[in-house]
């Protein structure tokens, strides 16, 4: 090789190796990836403030995730399967909790952590953040499905809050009967493509007596009963009960419907209360939320439970600050300024009573009740599969492509031949 | 046709795709419409113009960086694949390459792959170089990409070039260097140019590898921060029409400024068969 | 064989060797490690890895959602490059038609190809929102577009044919400027009126060049990946999951990569198939031509 290739060459080779190299001098920083956090005040950036206060030399970054669920996972997936995350303190949707703790991307802190130091927490909250016996995350906040109402219609009409959905349908007919009012749908909900809809379909799967996953473990363990359920959802859209863009709504649509007036029933997440209650909101004072109904033959209605926890990955450089973090962001004086300042729910019951923030959010107690009453979604390290796999045979089912039993035994047989190479 | 027929149809034609660049120009519109106004349609246009979603992807989104990787990546991109692709462009046109029919074939055959086929062994490929979230992976990976392209386009630049030239230049006794220098690349100066556009635009518009292999600010593209434009609780419609329009000025000024070469380019990867 | 002509053989082999290495390296190398990933049972995250031989294949040629996303394909590729090309020379002749102004009108034509196609599909999932999106304002109509099923489709097609379009029409221009005035004057003086003169004289000319467009747009149609993906992420109901999103999706939602990897080898020889059948029609031509 002539001397000028080889000087190329080496050039070349420096080129790139300046590229790979990162920073590793200045502070130390931790990075918090997570999902803003709305409210009239964004209680975070003071929370994580403070913390660099309370630990000098120590930057905190945090960067915002990406904007679903869905693609927040695949986010997670790419990055901590590529070994190199770059982040040390995450926001873990609850349900990833065991399936991340059996990839062994979290750090183990049952050691760290003090002997009653989760007792303070909802039970079903630290249930979520245990794999194996072993404790991942702390939990962060919480959240449970609710049936939102218009408290002024429902009166005017002398109705109370409906305890089954077949109640819920002949409301929805009176009252549209009475408004005539063509731009008031009924009940909206979330029946878009992507994990909301699992949620949505649960509920209703629990409310028909069923689920998708038998105590044993085994799939579908009743699939007329799922089928039935699926149907009943179909249904809902297809005799204009629900509008037929619920096919496209997520939260934010669904929301935002309710939230303008155009809708009688809704069903989503408690930090929607805290919008209704704004000012300048349409339907401000005329919302209350209740549980979600039931089946006239079937359970009584009851909530998903949801939620953040906040993990640490396996591979940060500064595990024990991390911890610290969590444990400030996840403290009862920081749960507070959360609660108070933004639209997301604590995970300590014992907030739920705080005079300060019942003075806030009146309905506060009564959300602890719900919250308590709440179902969570299958605890199981493969839950991100079985919920991609249904996610488009759900969807089918309630666009009308398929027929609810087909979908339900496409399901069952695409969600064999993939758990059969794990279990 | 009268003179006055032919402008009226002139102005016909430029107003028909005036029409047809309409979606850019409402998401232009729409990164200068205020939050409030955004979702109460009609009416259509705005009571008054912000610079607020732009103030807000400037100072709190992660595009501002995004904006400097696409830059660097899809520069060194070009860079790379035109010092690779230069000799070897040369050797396929000019030089007796021992199984020069199998590589032309294979070079034919890998502008037509799909990136999704590669995706997974490289994903695996860069965990085990320590490549991901690094410049050199995402270089490395689109300068391949590029590279047959390349090759094939600038072999047909350079079967253009009178042989004349070079063979002056070797009675002249200058070398392969040097004639490469002196003569070659300034007569091939446009079709260099052309080649370079392209390859800096897919490497600035690409998206799947770019989404895979980056994971901070440190090294995603502009296409990934887009794509990944975190929302609140709501999807930010204004802020992500101003991140749009930052995302396209590059591409759409380098486009249009140089509309020649990218004719040239085009037809010259179509017509040199 | 001489000396010199040694001297040039290894001078060549030098020239192509940095691209041998890294084709070898970025392309050969994935493609064949892909195929053998396919033949596997591959979660990283269950720590699942064994050799599995065709089982993904024979779960494939009975899954209805790969035979769904195949037809899709087949639905995007065709409808957007029939659209593309008939658009695409139609905006050809107009811009040749013009006297003047023809730089303004290509640039106004290529905004919309230069931009990235992340960019036109936000652009585009503003275009189409339900309530806001400047579509469904003008037509007074809610139309659902990216919620129904039956117009998801169509409606990612137009956004893809509006992107790519541009690309058809500069090809077809610059063939176009390549006929000779002289071509059309015979034409004239033989009394051909304009639309003969388009049938039987500009259309043949243009054949070989659209030809050429279809073969490029119909591979990039079939690897098409950015836009669905961005734009509906493959829903509602899988109607816009093409081959494409579903390996993408089966290889990165959930990390199977021996599944995905399967999927993604079937569209690797889909293209290469179309690829060679286009380029012999071409070789065909050529000797025709």
């Amino acid at each position: 090789m002539s001397a000028g290739v080889r000087l190329a060459a080496l050039i070349g080779l420096l080129a790139l190796g300046g590229c790979v190299a990162r920073q590793e001098s200045g502070p130390v920083t931790l990075v918090f990836k997570y999902a803003r956090i709305l409210g009239n005040a964004d209680p975070l950036p003071g929370l994580l403030r403070e913390f660099e206060a309370a630990h000098p030399g120590v930057r905190v970054r945090a960067e915002a995730l990406p904007w679903t669920s869905d693609d927040q996972h695949q986010f997670y997936v790419i990055n901590l399967e590529g070994r190199s995350p770059g982040f040390d303190l995450m926001m873990l949707d609850c349900i990833w909790v065991p399936e991340f703790a059996r990839a062994g991307w979290l750090l183990d802190l049952t050691s760290r952590l003090g002997p009653d130091e989760l007792a303070p927490y909802f039970p079903s909250a630290v249930a979520s953040a245990t794999y194996d016996g072993r404790v991942w995350a702390l939990p962060w906040n919480f959240n449970v499905g609710l049936l939102y109402y218009r408290t002024d219609l429902l009166t005017r009409y002398g109705l109370r809050p409906p305890q089954t959905f077949e109640e819920l349908v002949e409301q929805v007919r009176r009252i549209r009967a009475g408004e005539r009012d063509p731009s008031l749908d009924g009940y909206v909900w979330q029946g878009k493509q992507y994990e909301g809809l699992v949620v949505n379909v649960l509920e209703a799967f629990w409310a028909g007596g069923t689920g998708l996953l038998a105590g044993d473990g085994t799939l579908f363990p009743d699939p007329a009963r799922a089928a039935e359920a699926l149907r009943f959802l179909r249904g809902l859209i297809e005799s204009g009960v629900s509008p037929a863009w619920t096919t496209a709504a997520d939260e934010e649509l669904s929301r935002r419907a309710f939230g303008d007036g155009h809708a009688i029933f809704l069903r989503n997440w408690p930090y929607a209360m805290d919008l209704f209650e704004s000012p300048g909101s349409v339907v401000r004072g005329k919302v209350a939320f209740a549980s979600l109904p039931g089946r006239a033959h079937g359970q009584r209605g009851v909530g998903s439970t949801g939620g953040a926890h906040l993990g640490i990955s396996r591979r940060s450089l500064h595990p024990v600050l991390a911890l610290a973090l969590a444990r400030h962001l996840s403290s009862e004086p920081a749960q507070r300024a959360i609660a108070l300042g933004a639209a997301l729910s604590p995970t300590r019951p014992a907030l739920y009573r705080d005079p300060a923030i019942v003075r806030e959010h009146p309905a506060m107690p009564e959300l602890l009740r719900l919250s308590l009453a709440g179902h969570p979604r299958p605890v199981t390290p493969y839950y991100l599969l079985l919920s991609a796999t249904v996610q488009p045979e759900f969807s089918a089912a309630l666009v009308g492509v398929k027929r609810p039993e087909r979908a339900i035994a496409d399901a069952g047989k695409r969600l064999g031949y993939f758990l059969q190479a794990v279990r | 046709m009268s003179a006055r027929l032919r402008a009226l149809a002139d102005a016909l034609v430029m107003l028909a795709l005036a029409a047809y660049a309409i979606p850019f120009f409402w998401q232009l519109l729409t990164s200068f419409k205020p939050e409030a106004e955004l979702l109460r349609v009609p009416p259509l246009l705005p009571s008054r113009l912000t610079l607020e979603h732009y103030r807000v992807v400037i100072t709190q989104s992660l595009m501002p960086r995004a904006l400097g990787n696409s830059l660097g990546i899809a520069s060194l991109t070009t860079l790379l694949s035109l010092v690779a692709g230069v000799p070897a462009a040369y050797a396929v046109a000019r030089l007796p390459l021992p199984g020069k029919r199998l590589l032309l074939l294979a070079i034919v055959a890998s502008t037509a792959f799909p990136q999704i086929a590669t995706v997974s062994p490289l994903y695996l490929l860069m965990r085990a170089l320590e490549l991901r979230d690094t410049w050199a992976g995402l270089i490395l990976v689109h300068a391949s990409f590029a590279l047959p392209l390349t090759i094939w386009l600038l072999a047909g630049f350079i079967r253009e070039i009178p042989i004349e030239a070079e063979e002056a230049a070797a009675v002249d006794g200058a070398g392969l260097i040097a004639t490469f220098r002196w003569v070659l690349i300034p007569l091939l100066a446009p079709g260099l140019a052309s080649t370079a556009l392209l390859t800096f635009l897919f490497s600035w518009n690409e998206f799947l590898f770019a989404y895979t292999f980056t994971v901070s600010e440190a090294s995603r593209t502009i296409p990934v921060a887009l794509a990944l434009f975190p929302g609140v609780f709501e999807v930010p419609w204004g802020d992500i029409a101003a991140a749009s329009m930052l995302a396209s000025l590059p591409p759409i000024v380098i486009v249009v400024a140089l509309q020649r070469f990218l004719v040239q380019g085009l037809v010259a990867g179509a017509v040199k068969e | 064989m001489t000396s010199r002509e040694a001297a040039a053989r290894r001078r060549a082999l030098l020239c192509v060797a940095p691209t041998l290495i890294a084709l070898g390296a970025l392309t050969v190398y994935p493609g064949i490690w892909v195929i053998w990933l396919s033949l596997q049972r591959r979660i990283p995250i269950f720590g699942v890895s064994r050799f599995a031989g065709l089982e993904n294949y024979a779960f494939l040629a009975v899954d209805p959602r790969f035979w769904s996303a195949a037809r899709t394909t087949a639905a995007f590729t065709l409808g957007s490059v029939a659209l593309e090309v008939v658009l695409g020379v139609a905006a050809a002749l107009a811009i040749q038609g013009q006297r003047r102004g023809r730089r303004l009108s290509i640039s106004l034509l290529l905004l919309a190809w230069a931009m990235p196609a992340v960019v036109g599909a936000k652009l585009f999932e503003w275009l189409y929102h339900p309530a806001a999106g400047l579509i469904n304002v003008v037509l007074g109509y809610p139309i659902n577009w990216l919620g129904d099923p039956g117009v998801a489709l169509p409606a990612v097609i137009l956004a893809d044919v509006w992107r790519t379009m541009p690309f058809v029409a500069v090809l077809c221009y610059a063939r176009l400027l390549a006929i000779p005035d002289d071509v059309y004057e015979a034409a004239q003086v033989d009394g051909a009126g304009r639309l003969a003169t388009l049938t039987r004289i500009t259309l043949p000319l243009l054949g070989r060049i659209l030809l050429l467009a279809v073969l490029f747009r119909t591979l990039d149609a079939l690897r098409a990946f950015d836009i669905m993906f961005v734009l509906t992420g493959g829903g509602p109901a899988g109607t816009t999951e093409t081959l494409t999103v579903y390996a993408y999706r089966a290889l990165f939602q959930t990390l199977q990569l021996g599944f995905g990897s399967a999927v993604s080898v079937i569209v690797f020889a889909l293209v290469m198939a179309v690829a060679w059948a286009y380029l012999r029609l071409l070789r065909a031509g050529t000797v025709a031509a």
